[in-house]
Order: C-alpha cells, then structure tokens, then sequence
C-alpha cells in the first residue's frame, strides 16, 4: 500500500526517471547538438537533494537511522541508504565518463538510459517487496540493452549486446522461478513477511526444507549472473570485449552492484535460517570465481577482456565479504552481530564494491579519455609508453592498477584489509577445537591472498607497459596528441580525476566509508524489518511506531 | 620530539613532491633539491639518534587514531616512535640515501625528476617501516616501499629491466600477503584472549608474552602457522635461500641507486621483521623452526658465496655476496643468545655499509666503461686508484677484517653460534649446531676468496679497458678508442702508451681535468687517456660510509650498547622454549658462558 510518506521517499528516484524522461523528449525534438550532460548531471543532483530532503522521514544517510523502517513496499534502512548514495556518486562518474561528442545522435538516449540504470539501481536496494524488487532489476537491464546497443557499432558490438541481452532475460527467468519458491513459502510477496514465515518454520522444524534450499540456489544463479561469478560469467569477456570503453565500465560496475545488494537483501533479509548452506555456497562460488577470473586474466592481452576477468576476480572477493557475513549471523543468530563480530562481512563487502567500482569507474574513464570515437584503445600492447605521451592518465591508471591490486596505501589496499580481517577472525584456529567453518574460513584466507599475489601480476603487466616500454615498441600506439579536427571531450578525464581523488583519499583516509560501509552491513544483517507499518501518514508517526526488531513476526 | 620524528619521515615524501611539481626547473634543481632533502633528512636522523637514550623504547612516540577506535571495529593507530631495534637501521636509511642520491648525479638524465622523486617517497617508505609502532603502520611502510623500488627498476634499469621489476614486486608481494594474514591473525588472537582491540606493536609484544598463541594439535600449531606466514613474506625480503632468486636478477638491473637501497636497507626489513615481530611474539615457534632455518642460513651462506665464485658480472657476484652476508645475520638472529642477536643485528647495519658502498663503486665502474664484466677489466688500480682505493676498503669490510666493521659483527655472530652449540643447547640439538658453526665459518673464509679474487682481477694486474664510441651514452666518461683487439684494450707495456692521444681527449676530462689520471701519478709513464678517478662528488659520497667503517670496526661497543637493550631480551624467552622443546642444555665443564657484550670483538 502506498501513501505519500511512501512517495517521498522515492523522490530521489522520481527525479531521475522524471529528468531521464524529459532527456529521451528533448532528444527527440532538438537539434542534433543536443547535450544531454547538464540534465543528467542537474538529475543526480535533483536526487541527491531529495535524498537529503527526505532524511528527516528516514532517518537519513547523516542521521544513521536506528532501526529498519518500512514504508509501502519500501525497507528505509542504513544499507539501502548506503547503497542509494554509493550508486548516486557511481552513477555520476558513470555519466561523466560515459558523455557523448556533440555530434552523436543518440547522445539523449544514451544519458537518458543511463540515468534510468541509476533509479533502478537504487529502487532495487530499497525494495522490500519481491516484485518491487523485480522491477527494480529489470530497469536496470533493459536499459542496458539500449546503452550497450548504443555505445558502438559492428559485428562484434552486436554480437555483444545480443549475448547480453539473451543471457540476461535467462538470468531475469531464474530469479522469477526463484521468487516463485519464496513467494509459496511466505505466502506473500513482501521481504518481511517471507522473513517472519521462515523464521518461524526453522523454530518450528530447525531447518527450512528443500523448497528454501530451491530458492537460494535459483536466486543466487541468477544475481551470480549479473555479478558476473562462476559460472555464469563466460559472458562477461565477450561483451566487455565487443563493446565500447565506456559500456565495459558501466557493465562493471552497476549490474554487479545491483547483484551483490540484491543478495545481501535477500538473503540476510528475506531468508533467516539459509546462511549455514548460503555461506557455504556464497564461499565455494567465491573460491571458484576469483581463481579463474585471476588466472585467465594472466593470458588477456585484449584490455578490456583483461579488465572483465578481473572484474570477475573482484566479483569473488566480494562473496568473500557475503559468505563472511552470512557465517557470522549462522554462527551468532541471536546475538548481536556488531557486538559479537569484530569486522562485519556484509560492511567488509560493500566496502570493497565501493572501492573496486572508483577504481575500475577511474581506469574505464581513462581509456574512454584515450579513445576517440573513430579508434578506440582495445589492445594492452597500445598503451606502450603511456608514461610519456600521457603522463596525467598513465599515473591515474597506475594508482588504479595498484589500487585494484590492494597495495597500500591505497583504497584497495584497505579493501583487502577488512575482507580478510573477517576472513581470519573467522578462520583462525581459536576457541579449543579448529571447527569445520574454522578450516573453510582459513583456507577462504590463504586462497584470497594467494589470488591477490596472482591478481597483481596482470595489473603490474598493465602498469609496466605503460611505463617501461616506449611508444615506439607498439604496432599502434596511443598518440600524444588527438588528430586534427577530432575533438577531445574533457569529462572523461574529469571522471578520471575525480576517481582518482577518491582512491587515493579513501587510501589515506578510509575511516569514515569503513564505519559508514560497517553499519550498513550490520543493519542489514542485524536481521529482517522491524516495522511493519502498513500506513503511515507522516515521520513522525513512522518513527513512533518503529519498534525494536525481532518483533516482525508477531506482528503478523 | 615526536613531531620532529614525523616530520623527519615525511620530509621525503615532502620534498619528492616538490620535485614532482617543479620538474620543469631542469635536471639542476632536481638534483640539488633531492640532495638538500636527503642532507637535512640525515642531520634530523643524526639529531634524534643523538637525543636518544639507551635502553629507551618509547623514544619521540606519537600516536593519533587513524581508523576506527577504541570501541570500533579496527584501530588502527599512525603510531611512530624509535627504539633500539630500529634506530640504526633508520639512521642508515637516512645515510644511503643521500650516497643514493649523489651516484644518481650523472648517471640518471632521463625523467630525472620522476627518479629523484621516487628515490626520496622511497625514503620516506623506509624511514616508516624502522619507526612504525602500529602493525598495520608497519606493513603499509613495508609494501609502500616496493612500489618505487619497482619503478626505479623498471624505468632506469638495464637491460632487463621489466622483468626483473616485476619478479622483484610479484615475489615480495606474494611473501608479504600471508605475512599480512598473520599479522591479521596475531592481532586477532590478542583481541579474542585480552578483549583489548590493539594493532600497537609493544602492546601485542607485551600482551602475546602473558597470553602465547597455543601451539598444540587442538589450535592446529597456531603460532606455527602465524610464525610460517610472517616467515614467508620476511625470509623473502632477506632473502634466505632458497628463496633468493629475485635477489640477483633485481640487482643487477637496477640501477645503481637502486641496488644501493635494496641492498642496504630493504633487505634488512626482513631481518628487522623477525626480530621485531616472529621472535618476540612467536617464542615457540621460533624455537620450533630454529634448526630449520639455522641449516636454511647456511645453505645461503655457502650457496651465495660458492655462486658468487662463478661470476662474471661484477654486480652479480656482489648480489650473490649479500645472500651470503645475510645468512649470516639470519644464523646470528636465530641462536638466540645476545651474542648472536647483537652479531646478527649489528652485521645488518654492517652489510648495508660494505655492499651498499660496493654497489655504488660499481656503478662508477660502469659509468666510465659501461661493463660490468670481470673480463673486460684489470688493473683499473692504476687508472682509478681513490675509486680503487674504496673499492679495497670496501671489500676488507665486507669479508671481515679485523680492524673493519664487519669483522666485529661476523666474529660476534660466529661466536655466539659457537656458544649456542657448546653450551647453550639441548644434546638434540648441539653437534648440529656445532656444525652449523663450523660451515658457516668456512662461508667467512670462501667470502674472502670470491672478494679478493674479483679484486685481484679487476683492480690488479696489466690495465685492462673496454673500448667505447663517444656517443652520447658515454656521458663524458669514455675511454679513448685506440688500436684494440677484440674490444677490450690491454696494455701489456705501459711505456707503449701513446702521447698524442692527451691531446684528442674526451669530452670528460675537460670540465674535470684536476681530477686526471695524470695527476695522481706525476711520475710514472703516462697512461693512455682514459676515464678520470672519482670526482669529489663520488668521494664524498662514500665517504661517510667509510667513516662509520671505521667507527664500527674499531669501536663496535659504542653501537652495541645502543643494540644490546633491544635486543637481548628477545633471545631469553625463545631460549626458554628452545630447552621446553629439545630438552634442558648440555652441561659442560669448560663451558663459562661468555658474557652478553661485544668486548670479545673490541680488540
């Protein structure tokens, strides 16, 4: 049931389907040097704002909601908030990155796309209804198709963007046959419900059945498709490979995002009583995914393919953080994680999505700077002597490789350090015996850094082309200056720079998005909704009614 | 005095971004800005070595929150302070950079900016590393320090330069990944047996020696693993056989400021980590792997100098040279008795006197002959005798002459290997401690051979010179090109040497002519015109080490006394384990343990 508390709440994402709108009809009226960049970049500041505006309903990004609040078919917590601001400072690197020249028709509906993404995106983490949910994950995709049909031309372009698309509606499949599963078992569609049904199954019988059991693997295949983790990850280098610069990064980053919250919201908070089989699972996955994504990557000489392996290996570090978290709540339910567990893994996860997504944002804005619209940067090999033609973007690509390797002291160095962190609190052998989830977890451990010591050797490969080789050992390489009469658009850089802003302040200052990414992870995994207010007519009467969580079942 | 310490750390880091901003003044200012930094960075290291109290181990501590607190879920702490383990190795750090920055003079024109940059945020790394007291601190300093290493090789290194760059970062990184896991681990176990959240070093030296990390089949020989993980990453970075393959290719690449560094300091990060986080923190363990390790030693020992036998390369032979030195530290850290500690960490501050000095003089070398190959040289004595003269120096520290300084480290060391092996040890354990010993004593003697071999065939014997074009890689150093066979020019006769060559000179005794080889023998037969002995420059980039050659050499105790407070304790406890492990130590009649100083090496 919706109501206006319910609509306020969805300004953020009001605004920017409403600008995204007004870009598409713009585009199609105006002239063809039509620039779409103002509005896009007007939109996520409209967003922002609302963000902030309707803080005093939700507790706020700044305020740190104490508890869980329902409103509608909406979940107002810390984690959805997070993953809401974290998607709108993505989505604006994205847009710089991914501007079109003046000359391009389809500039408006590119931005337009792109900007719907981003609502999806956000809707997706603040849902709290299985079909809301659903419609969130879906405008994401179907723009996508737009996007990567429109970001370049030819055979392998197409060929690209008919994988995506196919493998994606499959994806969209498996997840419905999933929440079908977990629609039969709850009896309703929304998140808390569901939650409520299960718990009280699991105290009734001590475990959820098969049909649960059904319904993590359906809907873990099917947002591991959209992570990009093994298996469902062949399509990622094909489609990075086939398509734009700009694309790879968007495919990189958002879908994965939008993959890992999904998760984190389903399973944490919509299945009580799975985390001793979803660890299990979410840590197999992340084993698998990481080593082939790093291995591969060693033969890539592509960049893009090179980059969609590692953007594969990151995918697995980051189920590191999920099967870390969903370990702690197997083995505390009762207890409150915070205080139980050192280092949350959810917060462990989202930090490192943070930090992988400036840097890989950063390092796709910087080959998007290099490329033109008649060649753009594909091969390693053009990058020879980047140092010297490029000084500017070839230092900005080494912090990122260094960051993406986790060497500090960059963001990604601290990345590693809170993954493994959880990882090794636990896995090492303390406490009497050395359990069963003890030696999962410690050998989760060496696994992870033998994979980080891989990882860094395609990333220096990168870093060394670039600044120990010459322009002139290159079949092709970047030239220094742009040919005559090609224009050289500037944001991309400034995508680049402010990217790069952020890597290397998260590195020597990375406190605050730790504690923020902490909180949010235990909010979410400090168990299902509280609130289940079914009409709320102002914020005070929504935080009047919150009640202490746990209480979600009997209010049914 | 805390501020002063941070200050002295990040002064590098400051003027490196100087240097980075106003690249575009020329290679003049580079240079003098990268020295000014390096001096006044010295004379602040040299002020806070002479501020320090003996015994003192929270000299000019600072300590701030960096990330998370008390009650958040890390607390990690920018923590710096000096002590006596690390106040050496900070001082030498200081020293070698500057020798780093002057042998870079000439040799080091393209993107000179960007190297001299990268040599000071290296400085910077490793003056971190000595003083962090925070663990995490401390392994931020500890990678921080590959990542100019690795571009100062790859960019101005030789030939093969890329792969030697990236093998070098790939193996230090894949080594110092686990050792980031029980660094991790440690401070784990400290949080789950004290309740207390800490990443400070002292207090989780203090807190693990009331709550060891157990060691029993029930933990899975915890401390076992944790003391495995730290020993990969620092056994790599020292490097203990067999894990030294990175060592020689990385040397002989770089350049010369590079190897200068690497040889002098970042080896010893390895050793300072043992010592400051396996042995105390990790007693049992310790105990457990010592036999393994002392044989691991030497193995190293006698590797690195039989192979260093077989060089052609001068540089390589040296690389080979500094596996062996630093068997010796690691067989003088882990016997365990204050003999052994203060021999093993004193030869550390020693090593990176002697081979840092000798990889520079080879850089000379190769700035005026561009070779590096023992076969192309001889008799370089009579065309270079100060160059010649330091290179002898060097070599008689490296191989131990009494007198030197590394004869009272190695006689230290050695010593308490002989004790340990007498007297010190379990039955179980003493015959083959005894031989351990013993073939590491013979590593002294085979030292010897290979330096005074390469000397023998460079510096003595007929004059001996590779002939070079004067091209614009000559940098104003070549040699004359004469009559030759086969490349290199052998003056069998020195009175056959030509006169009309003094007047077609190179272009490198114009500006420097004082400094010819003329001058220095008014009376001998004139050599045939050739590269100029060292430039004041050069002199006064050695010089300093020679200074403290000599101070070491001749009065250690000064040194030791700054060591022994630091380091003596660390031994007793692991002892302990060592006779809990292997059994209580043999009784012998004659054993009078020696007592824990260095007056044994003073005279």
């Amino acid at each position: 049931m919706t109501d206006d508390v319910t609509i306020k709440l969805l300004a953020p994402e009001i605004v920017l389907i409403g600008i995204a709108t007004l870009i598409y009809l713009a585009g199609a009226f105006a002239r063809p040097g039509f620039r779409p960049l103002g509005f896009a970049l007007l939109g996520l500041f409209g967003a922002a704002v609302a963000m902030l505006a309707t803080r005093d309903l939700s507790g706020g990004m700044l305020a740190y909601p104490p508890e869980t609040m329902l409103s509608g078919p909406l979940v107002m917590d810390l984690f959805g908030h997070t993953a809401r601001w974290g998607i709108l400072i993505a989505g604006g690197l994205l847009v710089l990155l991914a501007d079109r020249p003046r000359e391009e028709r389809q500039a408006a509906e590119y931005t337009g796309s792109l900007l719907l993404i981003i609502a999806g995106l956000m809707l997706a983490a603040t849902a709290n209804d299985l079909v809301l949910l659903f419609m969130g994950l879906e405008l994401v995709s179907i723009p996508t198709y737009v996007v990567l049909y429109l970001g370049k031309r030819g055979p392998a372009a197409q060929e690209a963007t008919t994988k995506y698309f196919f493998l994606s509606v499959l994806s969209s499949a498996v997840l419905l046959y999933g929440f079908s599963f977990l629609y039969g078992l709850g009896g309703s569609s929304r998140l808390d419900i569901i939650a409520g049904a299960l718990r009280e199954q699991y105290a009734e019988a001590g475990s959820l059945g098969p049909f649960a059991s059904v319904a993590l693997i359906l809907v873990f295949a099917a947002l591991a498709f959209r992570l990009a983790a093994v298996p469902f990850h062949f399509y990622a280098p094909d489609v990075f490979h086939g398509t734009s610069n700009a694309n790879a990064g968007l495919l990189s980053t958002l879908p994965k995002a939008a993959g890992l919250v999904v998760l984190i919201r389903l399973l944490l908070g919509a299945m009580p009583g799975i985390e001793p089989l979803a660890w299990k699972l979410a840590l197999v996955v992340s084993v698998l995914t990481m080593t082939l994504g790093n291995v591969v990557a060693l033969w890539q000489s592509n960049i893009r393919r090179l980059l969609a392996y590692s953007s594969i290996a990151h995918a697995g570090y980051m189920l590191i953080g999920l099967s870390v978290g969903l370990a702690q709540v197997a083995i505390a339910p009762s207890a409150e994680p915070q205080e139980a567990i050192g280092v949350n893994g959810i917060g462990t996860a989202l930090f490192y999505l943070a930090v992988y997504a400036v840097a890989t944002l950063g390092t796709f804005a910087a080959l998007a700077y290099l490329s033109t619209e008649r060649k753009s940067v594909d091969d390693l090999d053009e990058l020879a002597g980047l140092s010297q033609t490029h000084p500017f973007i070839a230092g900005a690509i080494a912090v990122f490789m260094f960051s993406l390797a986790g060497i500090p002291p960059l963001a990604g160095f601290w990345g590693k350090f809170a993954l493994f962190s959880g990882t090794i609190d636990l896995g090492a052998p303390v406490g009497g015996d050395w359990t069963e989830l003890q030696q999962w977890f410690f050998a989760l451990a060496i696994i992870g850094v033998a994979n980080a010591a891989i990882a860094a050797a395609y990333y220096l490969r990168i870093v060394a082309t670039m600044y120990f080789r010459s322009p002139e050992t290159a079949a092709a390489p970047v030239p220094a200056a742009r040919p005559a009469g090609v224009r050289q658009e500037p944001e991309p850089a400034l995508a680049t720079a402010m990217a790069l802003v952020l890597v290397i302040g998260m590195g020597i200052f990375p406190g605050r998005v730790i504690d923020v990414s902490d909180a949010a992870g235990a909010a979410v995994s400090a168990a299902t909704p509280i609130h289940v207010g079914e009409s709320l007519r102002d914020s005070a009467s929504l935080l009047e009614e919150t009640r202490p969580r746990g209480a979600a079942g009997e209010a049914q | 005095m805390e501020y002063l310490l941070i200050f002295t750390v990040l002064l590098p880091l400051i003027g490196a971004t100087l240097i980075w901003l106003l690249a575009s003044e020329g290679g003049g200012f580079v240079r003098l800005t990268a020295l000014f930094t390096s001096l006044v960075t010295l004379g602040l290291a040299a002020y806070l070595i002479s501020k320090y109290q003996i015994g003192d181990n929270n000299f000019a501590v600072s300590d701030s929150v960096w990330l998370g607190g008390d009650d958040a879920v890390v607390n990690v702490h920018f923590s710096l302070g000096l002590d006596g383990l690390g106040l050496w190795l900070f001082g030498l750090s200081a020293l070698l950079t500057v020798t780093s920055v002057l042998v870079s003079w000439q040799a080091i024109t393209d993107r000179a900016a960007t190297f001299y940059a990268l040599l000071l945020t290296l400085e910077t790394g490793m003056l971190g590393v000595f003083t962090a007291r925070d663990i995490i601190l401390f392994y931020i300093f500890f990678e921080f320090t590959l990542l100019p290493l690795f571009f100062l090789i790859g960019v101005w290194g030789s030939e093969e330069r890329r792969y030697a760059a990236v093998k070098f970062f790939l193996f230090t990184l894949a080594g110092s990944l686990l050792t980031f896991l029980s660094l991790l681990a440690i401070v784990l176990w400290h949080r789950f047996e004290t309740g207390n959240l800490t990443f400070l070093i002292p207090e989780l030296t203090a807190g693990l020696r009331e709550h060891p990390i157990p060691n029993d089949y029930n933990h899975a020989y915890l401390q076992l693993l944790i003391f495995l993980g730290l020993f990969a990453g620092f056994a790599i970075k020292v490097p203990l056989f067999p894990l030294h393959t990175w060592l020689p290719l990385a040397h002989v690449q770089a350049p010369t400021a590079g190897s200068v560094i690497l040889a002098g300091i970042l080896l010893k990060i390895g050793t300072y980590g043992f010592l400051r986080f396996s042995l105390p923190m990790l007693p049992e363990a310790s105990a457990q792997c010592m036999p393994w390790i002392l044989w691991l030693s030497v193995a190293g020992i006698l590797y690195g100098a039989m192979v260093a036998l077989a060089q052609t390369d001068i540089k390589r032979l040296i690389a080979y040279s500094s596996v062996s030195h630093l068997g010796f530290c690691m067989l003088g850290i882990f016997v365990f008795n204050p003999l052994g500690l203060q021999g093993g960490a004193l030869q550390m501050i020693n090593h990176g006197l002697s081979t840092g000095g000798l990889f520079a003089v080879v850089g000379m070398i190769y700035e005026r002959y561009h070779t590096r190959q023992i076969a192309d040289l001889g008799g370089l004595a009579r065309r270079l005798p100060i160059l010649s003269f330091f290179f002898l120096l060097l070599t008689f520290s490296s191989i131990g002459l009494p007198g030197l300084n590394g004869f009272a480290g190695e006689f230290l060391l050695l010593t308490g290997a002989f004790q340990r092996g007498w007297s010190g040890a379990p039955a179980a354990l003493g015959s083959q401690l005894l031989w351990i010993a013993a073939l590491s004593t013979f590593g002294v003697v085979l030292g010897a051979w290979y330096m005074l071999y390469l000397v023998q065939r460079v510096f003595f014997g007929p004059l001996k010179e590779p002939v070079l074009d004067h091209g614009p890689t000559s940098r104003g150093f070549s040699a004359e090109q004469p009559h030759e066979h086969g490349g290199v020019r052998v003056h069998r006769d020195p009175g056959q040497g030509d006169e009309e060559h003094a007047h077609a000179h190179p272009a490198g005794e114009v500006h420097r002519g004082d400094h010819g080889d003329g001058h220095a023998h008014p009376a001998r037969q004139p050599l045939p015109p050739g590269p100029i002995d060292m430039t004041p420059r050069e002199v006064f980039a050695l010089a300093p080490l020679v200074v403290f050659i000599f101070w070491i050499g001749l009065y250690p105790q000064f040194f030791l006394d700054y060591l022994a407070p630091a380091v003596d304790p660390i031994g007793v406890e692991v002892t302990e384990y060592i006779y809990a492990e292997h059994g209580p130590p043999q009784q012998r009649e004659s054993a009078e343990p020696l007592v824990a100083t260095g007056e044994a090496a003073n005279d």
